[in-house]
């Protein structure tokens, strides 16, 4: 089962390389493939993954909307338009590893150590195309704990991972730190679905650090407590109704306006003008995110 | 612009790496080396090869200087065999990673027969990975133990254009520059080579082959040793052509034989911003100020 779903992953992500890559390097990945399926230790295959750099660019993949489509029906969630030349190839290249799952997972365990920025990366943002996902989920974990925005990213962003795998407390973990990070929410996938009381009230007090700070409150973090609102929830919102941050108040008025409870209802009507800014349908979270993003860079 | 081919930065601190971006350094190349007491753990070298490639890279990223490194079993380590033995398996991880300039610092530091192995073992490992190889002389022994090492690569066949002696003096200058090496220079406060002796060897010699760095570690050494270096030059009426030299074009030109280090790396980098890399142990703590700095404000030294 494994084997079929790896070649079937694997000539898929070939296929994306053969429209972006140069034929020489498309020639050194083959060559390489064929000496690492057949190898016994993987030290050919950690040479090949690390000069896969030599070969391959860091210019994002563009993709057909068959092949975007293509990729939601391998891995639901699964889009490599995120993706680059480089890290593909490196995914490719582990389709190949040909090793009884324990020795598989010691020398994937031992890639995820050793690798450098780009390696990580691609490590962590093919863990959903993966085998043995269950072994890797500790290391998918523990790697939210990297200082390095591109390796934090390639977990929480654009990645289905974490939506499908993450027990509850580390879920709340990795989205306070995206917060933290100043990360775009909206990239994360199951942001909505995955919503949690115990992650509502971690939101808020973070907010209510960052005032005590005299900082700004990030916008897309409102969206956390939309199912939950209460008292103190809807305190927090009508603080942030008076911001002196346009987006804020934006933001503020959208999770009213999605909680759809009588009190967030009384509250907002106090607040014509956004509640029509909101009512325009120009700005949804992922519009916030933006904004905000942009803003902050 | 300033390379200084030759930095541990990991004992360095974020002031060092601030003043060294406005003295214009903008590369640097960290080879890896012992860390004043020898490991006993093979996981140590690991961790601290990662963090070459990793963190530190990262770290030198947000002060806006590009990072490089050599990998190697240091020469001082080479006798804990049984180690050794563990750390050569290690190395291919690492040789083949963006940014890995050379094998190095290897070489001789006592000249024992296990020296003598592992650095061959090593010579051979740069040839089959096509890097440039970066060779720490001894202190001790300094003339025999560096001829040796030129010697012994000849032996292994390696080509002298790919191959940088380190930490050479007045004595050992002359043999490896005939014999087609390049030729470094580390400056430091007390002992080895100090700036005014560096100037009268580039009078000499002059500047072919020849480069100068700081070795700067956790001893005392100086972070600022390349540009301050060159502004001697410069007083004592060193040619600027000379100057960039050996204090920049050689070592690019050295080290780029790896195919990783380009001056677009730095030339075309994007601006210093250290907001978007904001993290829980970031380098910035709280209530500090991000320094934001469009490609506007870099100014070419």
């Amino acid at each position: 089962m494994i084997m079929k779903q790896n070649q079937e992953y694997s000539l898929f992500l070939l296929g994306l390389l053969e429209s972006s890559a140069e034929q020489k390097s498309l020639d050194w990945l083959k060559q390489k493939v064929s000496k690492i399926k057949d190898a016994s230790s993987p030290t050919g295959f950690f040479l090949a993954f690390s000069q896969a750099s030599r070969f391959f660019s860091k210019d994002p993949l563009k993709l057909s909307d068959a092949e975007k489509n293509k990729a939601e029906q391998l891995v639901e969630g699964f889009d490599p338009s995120h993706w680059n030349s480089l890290q593909t190839a490196r995914t490719y290249l582990l389709f190949h590893l040909n090793l009884e799952k324990e020795d598989w997972l010691k020398a994937v365990n031992q890639l995820f150590e050793t690798g450098d920025l780009y390696e990580q990366a691609a490590l962590y943002a093919a863990l959903p195309l993966l085998p043995f996902q269950n072994e890797l989920l500790p290391r998918a974990i523990d790697g939210c704990r990297t200082n390095m925005t591109l390796v934090f990213d390639a977990i929480a962003l654009n990645n289905p991972f974490p939506r499908k795998s993450f027990p509850e407390l580390n879920w709340n973990q990795m989205v306070l730190k995206a917060i933290f990070m100043q990360r775009p929410l909206y990239q994360i996938q199951g942001l909505e679905e995955r919503r949690n009381a115990a992650l509502a009230e971690i939101a808020s007090d973070f907010a209510h650090e960052r005032w005590a700070a005299g900082r700004n409150v990030m916008p897309e973090l409102w969206r956390l407590v939309v199912p939950f609102t209460n008292e103190r929830y809807l305190a927090d919102l009508e603080r942030t109704l008076n911001s002196d941050d346009q987006l804020e108040q934006i933001a503020g008025a959208l999770a009213l306006t999605e909680s759809n409870s009588e009190e967030s209802r009384t509250l907002l009507q106090a607040y014509p003008v956004l509640m029509e800014k909101v009512a325009s349908g120009k700005y949804d979270w992922e519009a916030i995110g933006k904004e905000f993003q942009e803003k902050s860079a | 612009m300033y390379i200084d081919p030759h930095i541990h930065l990991v004992s360095r601190t974020t002031d060092d790496y601030e003043a060294m971006q406005k003295a214009g350094i903008v590369a640097t190349i960290e080879p890896a080396f012992w860390l004043g007491q020898p490991r006993t753990e093979v996981g140590s070298f690991k961790d601290y090869f990662s963090t070459l490639v990793g963190w530190e890279r990262f770290r030198a990223s947000q002060f806006g200087i590009v990072h490089y490194c050599t990998m190697g079993l240091n020469s001082k380590e080479a006798n804990n065999i049984p180690l050794a033995e563990q750390v050569m398996e290690l190395l291919p991880l690492y040789v083949g990673k963006e940014g890995v300039v050379a094998i190095g610092e290897i070489g001789y530091d006592d000249q024992t027969e296990a020296e003598d192995r592992f650095y061959r073992e090593q010579l051979e490992l740069a040839k089959e990975v096509d890097l440039p190889v970066l060779i720490h002389t001894p202190h001790r022994d300094k003339k025999k133990g560096t001829y040796r090492s030129m010697d012994v690569a000849e032996e292994h066949g390696m080509d002298p254009g790919w191959i940088i002696v380190d930490h050479n003096n007045e004595e050992t200058v002359k043999e490896v520059l005939d014999r087609g090496y390049w030729a470094g220079f580390t400056i430091y406060p007390h002992t080895k080579m100090g700036s005014e002796r560096m100037v009268e060897i580039v009078k000499q010699y002059g500047p072919e082959r020849i480069i100068v760095n700081s070795a700067a570690d956790w001893g005392i050494s100086d972070p600022l040793a390349v540009p301050k270096t060159a502004d001697l030059m410069r007083k004592m009426g060193i040619p600027e052509e000379h100057v960039q030299m050996v204090t920049y074009r050689n070592a690019l030109a050295a080290f780029s034989l790896s195919g990783q280090m380009h001056e677009d790396d730095w030339l075309k980098a994007p601006p210093i911003d250290q907001t978007k890399k904001m993290g829980g142990n970031s380098v910035l703590r709280g209530g500090q100020v991000p320094r934001v700095e469009g490609p506007s404000d870099r100014v070419e030294n």
